[in-house]
């Protein structure tokens, strides 16, 4: 697509002048660090002298790497998993909380409340309540009759422990499906309606469809970050046990934190961006067979 | 877009009141800085406004004006007032230097430590622990400290046993300590009372601690046990230099470079035997509560639901303090060797300070006898004639403590630097594994752990 | 004329529909809250009852000081102030710079600008942990550390996610309205000011209160940019309570709550804007 005309011309350098200032910014503050690390993955750095160049020595390392692979597959484990489960939780308590009931938004505040929660006490108060032997949940369990894994204390159970641990995170998006839903014109719900429609249909034909930007938003921002999930395994499981729940950000900081390899970590954090951006991009260009904008302008 | 504007003025609203319930510190002319400090346990902001050139960020340099220093460390909380303590007292004999004390809780601490470093912008004396000292040092981060100590006239006979060494690195003396512990044996004398056993004396050997740990564990009414013998440290590798140690082992050649032949000698697998057999076969010891948590997170002692706990001293004032608990520290237990481990820190002379004669001024008195008074309120003073001034040396509970120095040996990081990198994951992976495995192969685990220990460090070597 | 999908009757359940609505959302509630819940119970123990077992529901003597011995420990009202400024400076970065950006990417046409959609995505592709050298270090060189500036100057550039946000929010919109006002002469940013931001309340709202608890809860950042003690803000100031071993954890859950309230606030009554705010008006020419 040229800009041909003297209106696309003049509206291409629109463009150009609306993101200047976040290009600006790339180039100060982004393009350097990034740069910086890209060729730090290209060398040996202590931190404390400068970095060595060591050419493709990293990169061959990596493949050797067995604790490489295993933070590889713990990531790609969870975010499979957490994803499509944060998406889902969040429309299904935005669907809860969207009605305009009584007392509804304490409803909305509630939900949102643990998404908020940063840092490590939240949590801390995750790890005490899956204890195997003291923790609430076994007791609960035991309540029931059923004895209780020991979560993040088994190989097995720790990273299903962290997925469950996210379900608390739901808050996050459904505050962002929430602004989406209230972009669907009411009218169309009582056309549906009229029309014989019911419930699940017109949540299939209207909410859905109309909701699409958002859950293309959700999703896209869901893989990058989740693929970039460091606090709670940092804080909960140190990798552990058994490097089950090694995920690669923390690997990351540990080769370049604890080890003085952060040349090595660069690399990997490079690596991590390649498989990050091939699925992004895949799902960007899926957009044209399921997003759906109502202002679109065909490009 | 109302309520954005309302929220807006709500926010200038508050930042305004906040603002002005702080006491209002002079406008700062072009030749005035100031340096704030924080004390711990109060919500005081102190401020100093020295006459400086002002630099943006770091130590302002002056000819005239006192010199401040930065000190990193990673303490933080209630292990606050101690420095702070010091810091006042040195400034006060001192008025041509401000230390501004720059904390980090735990684990971020190197996170931001490094980042600084690689910036060329440290402070200008840094804590680092003890299995750091040979990575910082070897790469050039911290200034050899002999010349100033026979300029200063320092007499190293000052220190209690073995202090002195794990802040040195090929022979020269590069951190002096700060603070410091080795292991022992605490005991809770609520249960050794009720079940009629006599208290753990020096020279008892690791049949005694099995056959104490026996009989004073209990159990319930469906056959779990109520009172534990023993609470162990399930996975944590730096404790386990002490099992080790005492079996008579090591975990690495003298030369540093192999860990087969020694990872996986019988006296090691002797040694994870005993321990894990503590948890599985005999059941005198709670299972690990969290294999994540530092030392398996394990609260049973603290509840009182356990007779013993081998560990170092630092939970020792929560101890002391807690209701649950009649407090008693025994000596380690011997096996074929009476061996003790030191755990440590200590604080050295940055290389890219601008004021390495003020920075060793100050670390000579934080890491002798002048901050050794202070220390000793908090933690075991490091300097010989303060302990025993104290009491400390005599006293029931801390000259246990004392005494153990007496037995140390060396740690396995100090015979290579790679040490953190390839055996830790690997004896970390071992000891999960038995404990975890009820049924476990010892000596298999152990020659797969000095296996992958090895081959990390070959690689490594051979860069 | 549309009405806001809220008070759109059809979609407001009514009589049993209602009495089972407000009964799963309680159920959901509680199980929300229960982590919460023992957050609250953590910090009214002394220490070492928050490990006993069988656990302690709720103690026997609450210690309420728990919270007021807490917050005076350090100088919390200090970085509250600090966090505060941290915080408004972002919203104001964040909301100037991302809704240009944003209506670029949105709705101009020109050669490139799929490539630098992905650029723009790819910024949140590099962890923290590795950019966060470099940056220290060009942050260093401009003379900008142990201050606010690292922290708030780069909002003014825009930030990748809420940028993509605004993006989504603002193609919404049907385009009758931005090609009424350009056909009566209107340039882009009148455009943006006069048409665009209006219909955008809920995104924008959305931008504001995410920004702001991101500035609240930021961490790494603060952590390596601020050295001097005044100038840490309340994550930091959260962070000192885990020193040494004896981590006093009631001190850091009563800590930990009080320091999550002004979000919590803040979102309670932003609701009314952004949920239950007008839709879109007349899609009929």
């Amino acid at each position: 697509m040229r800009a041909t005309t003297p209106y696309r011309r003049r509206e291409a350098i629109a463009f150009y002048l609306t993101i200047a200032p976040w290009l600006a910014g790339f180039i100060l503050f982004m393009a350097g660090p990034m740069l910086l690390s890209l060729y730090a993955s290209f060398t040996s750095w202590d931190l404390i002298n400068a970095p060595i160049f060591n050419g493709l020595g990293n990169y061959r390392d990596m493949v050797e790497d067995a604790r490489f692979w295993q933070s590889l597959k713990v990531t790609c484990i969870y975010t499979a998993a957490y994803v499509p489960l944060d998406l889902a939780g969040g429309l299904m308590l935005a669907l809860l909380v969207r009605p305009r009931l009584r007392g509804i938004s304490a409803y909305r505040t509630i939900f949102y409340l643990p998404a908020v929660f940063s840092g490590v006490a939240f949590v801390v108060v995750w790890v005490w309540l899956l204890d195997p032997r003291g923790g609430l949940l076994n007791l609960a369990l035991a309540q029931l009759g059923v004895q209780g894994p020991n979560w993040l204390m088994d190989p097995k159970w720790a990273l299903p422990s962290l997925v469950l641990m996210s379900f608390w995170g739901w808050g996050r998006s459904m505050v962002i499906f929430l602004g989406g839903l209230q972009t669907i014109p009411g009218e169309l719900y009582e056309a549906a309606a009229m029309d014989g429609a019911g419930g699940w249909q017109s949540f299939w034909r209207i909410t859905l469809p109309l909701l699409s930007p958002t859950i293309f938003f959700n999703l896209v921002l869901s893989i990058i970050s989740t693929f970039q999930t460091f606090t709670n395994a940092f804080v909960a499981t140190d990798g552990g046990p058994l490097d089950a729940t090694l995920f690669l950000v923390l690997y990351i900081y540990r080769q370049g934190f604890q080890f003085l390899n952060m040349g090595y970590a660069s690399a990997l954090a490079w690596v991590l961006l390649a498989v990050i951006l091939v699925l992004t991009l895949l799902v960007v260009r899926s957009q044209r067979f399921w997003v759906f904008y109502l202002g679109d302008r065909p490009e | 877009m109302k309520t954005a504007y309302r929220l807006f003025s709500v926010f200038l609203l508050a930042v305004l009141l906040l603002t002005a319930c702080q006491t209002p510190t002079p406008i700062v002319q072009t030749i005035q800085v100031e340096v704030t400090k924080i004390v711990a346990g109060t919500p005081e902001v102190q401020t100093v406004v020295i006459t400086a050139t002002p630099a943006p960020t770091l130590a302002p340099t002056t000819a005239t004006g006192p010199v401040v220093i930065r000190a990193g460390t990673g303490d933080s909380g209630e292990g606050l007032a101690p420095h702070q303590t010091i810091i006042q007292n040195f400034e006060a004999k001192n008025p041509d230097i401000i230390v501004q004390l720059e904390p980090v809780a735990g684990s971020d601490y190197y996170a931001r430590l490094l980042t600084q470093l690689a910036a060329k912008a440290a402070p200008d004396i840094m804590q680092i622990g003890d299995d750091a000292v040979p990575n910082f040092v070897s790469k050039g981060a911290f200034v050899p400290l002999d010349d100033f100590m026979k300029q200063a006239n320092f007499d190293p006979s000052i220190y209690l046993p073995g202090l002195l060494d794990p802040g040195k690195y090929q022979g020269k003396q590069y951190e002096l300590p700060k603070d410091y512990s080795p292991m022992a044996v605490y005991y809770n004398k609520k249960i050794f009372d009720a079940a009629k056993v006599p208290y753990p004396q020096e020279g008892w050997t690791w049949d005694d601690l099995l056959a104490t740990a026996q009989k004073l564990t209990k159990k319930g009414a469906d056959g779990k046990p109520e009172i534990w013998g023993l609470q162990l440290t399930a996975n944590w590798t730096s404790g386990f230099e002490y099992y080790v140690a005492a079996a008579g082992g090591t975990l690495i050649s003298a030369d540093g470079k192999s860990y087969v032949g020694h990872m996986d000698s019988p006296e090691v697998i002797h040694a994870v035997q005993f321990f894990t057999d503590m948890y599985n076969k005999y059941q005198v010891t709670p299972p690990p509560a969290n294999l994540n948590q530092w030392a398996g997170g394990n609260q049973e002692f603290a509840n009182g639901k356990a007779a013993m706990f081998i560990f170092g001293r630092w939970p020792q004032a929560g101890y002391l303090k807690n209701p649950n608990i009649d407090l008693g520290v025994a000596p380690l237990p011997k096996d074929k060797v009476r061996a003790n481990v030191l755990f440590w820190s200590g604080f050295g002379i940055s290389t890219t300070t601008k004021y390495p004669e003020q920075t060793f001024r100050f670390l000579n008195y934080y890491a002798g006898e002048p901050g050794a008074q202070v220390w000793k309120d908090w933690a075991l003073p490091a300097v010989k004639s303060v302990a025993d001034a104290s009491g400390k040396t005599k006293d029931p509970i801390d000259g246990v403590w004392i005494n153990e120095l007496n037995y140390l040996t060396p740690r396995a990081y100090t015979f290579t630097p790679y040490w953190g990198e390839t055996a830790d994951p690997a004896l970390n992976k071992a000891l999960q594994t038995v404990l975890l495995t009820p049924n476990a192969d010892v000596a298999a685990t152990m020659k797969t752990a000095a296996q992958e220990a090895q081959t990390a460090l070959d690689k490594l070597l051979n860069k | 004329m549309s009405q806001p999908i809220f008070e759109t009757p059809i979609l407001q359940p009514r009589g049993l529909h209602k009495a089972l609505h407000y009964l799963l959302v309680s159920l959901a509630a509680l199980l929300f809250m229960a982590p919460v819940y023992w957050m609250i119970s953590s910090a009214l123990k002394p220490n070492y009852e928050i490990f006993a077992n069988p656990p302690v529901w709720w103690p026997a003597h609450p210690r309420w000081a728990n919270f007021t011995e807490a917050l005076t420990y350090l100088p919390f009202g200090r970085f509250a102030v600090n966090t505060l400024i941290i915080a408004l400076g972002s919203i104001i970065g964040h909301l100037l710079s991302c809704s240009i950006v944003a209506y670029g990417f949105a709705r101009l046409r020109a050669p490139g600008k799929g490539f630098f959609f992905v650029l723009l995505l790819s910024t949140l592709m590099l962890p923290y942990p590795v950019t966060m050298v470099p940056l220290f270090i060009i942050f260093s060189k401009l003379g900008w550390i142990n201050s606010f500036l690292p922290l708030i100057v780069p909002t003014f550039f825009g930030n990748a996610f809420y940028i993509f946000l605004l993006r989504q929010s603002f193609k919404q919109i049907p385009l009758e309205f931005e090609d009424a006002a350009r056909m009566d002469g209107a340039t882009t940013l009148q455009v943006l000011w006069h048409v665009i931001l209006p219909l955008s309340r809920p995104a924008l709202i959305t931008v504001m209160i995410f920004t702001f608890q991101a500035a609240w809860n930021d961490f790494l950042a603060p952590l390596i940019f601020l050295h001097d003690q005044s100038k840490y803000t309340l994550m930091l100031g959260l962070s000192f309570f885990r020193g040494g071993y004896d981590i006093n954890w009631a001190y850091l859950m009563a800590s930990s709550l009080v320091v999550t309230l002004p979000v919590i606030i803040i979102f309670f009554f932003s609701q009314r804007e952004f949920i239950e705010g007008v839709g879109y008006t007349g899609t009929k020419a």
